[in-house]
């Protein structure tokens, strides 16, 4: 599985491949970018299966990112899953409408995270 | 001084210790910060808040303890304010103030993207309005830190 983690902390998205490599690390690989923008150029020219994505970044938010993904058909049916310190209800509310298929909040348990990609990669 | 409004991030405070460096943080008694003073922390990491009010939250640390917890997570020696010191900084202050969010839903706020200040002894530049700081400290078995927060209307 193919995963494109989107954070503007290096630190932040080498937590996440650390937590998931852990658990099975001949599942996954990984591409990294850390910003919308980065990532929205990866997604052109990469093939991703799941897309990890922060809220807070510079140059294209993760929420503005999720936004203009989902207008492109090609996008519609990208597992997304967004992992921010955005803990607010509406703040979740929110990203659903934008498009997310998940939302987790930092800091993150390695078991939820794991258990949110099984359930979205399953109904994927 | 109403401390209600600082109980969310002090409970954020707490819980990202625990969980990113296991670490349990112990509270001490939050006081009215004097924005002359300086207060002898190396690294700081500051967030604005915007929305249905104004606000800054920091975080400030002496040099070996930010090093220290760092070295946690990223499994190996550091010897200086790197990179990844910078890094992880930033992402505590962002994550305190994101969960914080939680406890102050009947606000609607938006967060800043961190800043860091760094250097020994270094004044950070609160607002100059009437907003007033509260300034958390807290202990942790590796040395102190403190939170500070400011909500304008809101902490009075």
């Amino acid at each position: 599985m193919k995963i494109l983690v989107v954070d503007d902390s290096r630190i932040m998205r080498t937590i996440v491949k650390n937590s998931l490599l852990q658990n099975n690390s001949a599942l996954y690989s990984f591409l990294e970018a850390d910003n919308g923008v980065d990532a929205f150029n990866i997604l052109e020219r990469e093939h991703v299966d799941l897309l990890l994505v922060d809220w807070n970044m510079p140059h294209l938010n993760g929420l503005d990112l999720v936004k203009e993904l989902r207008i492109l058909p090609k996008y519609k049916n990208l597992p997304i899953i967004m992992i921010t310190s955005e803990a607010a209800k509406y703040n979740v509310i929110e990203a659903v409408k934008a498009g997310v298929n998940d939302y987790l909040v930092k800091p993150v348990d390695d078991k939820k995270l794991l258990l949110k990609i099984e359930q979205v990669m399953s109904i994927n | 001084m109403d401390t209600k409004y600082i109980e969310p991030f002090i409970e954020a405070t707490i819980n990202v210790f625990r969980e990113f460096y296991k670490e349990e943080p112990i509270l001490r008694s939050p006081f009215l910060f004097d924005k002359e003073e300086n207060l002898g922390w190396d690294l700081s990491a500051v967030i604005g808040i915007a929305g249905e009010t104004k606000g800054v939250v920091s975080i400030s640390f002496p040099k070996n303890l930010i090093i220290q917890l760092t070295e946690k997570l990223v499994g190996h020696e550091i010897d200086s304010l790197n990179d990844d010191v910078i890094d992880s900084t930033g992402e505590i202050v962002n994550i305190i103030a994101g969960n914080a969010k939680k406890g102050l839903e009947q606000y609607r706020l938006v967060i800043s993207l961190p800043s860091i200040v760094e250097g020994p002894d270094h004044k950070i530049a609160w607002p100059t309005s009437s907003m007033p700081i509260i300034t958390i400290p807290f202990d942790t078995s590796l040395g102190p830190f403190h939170l500070s927060v400011g909500l304008e209307d809101i902490i009075k």
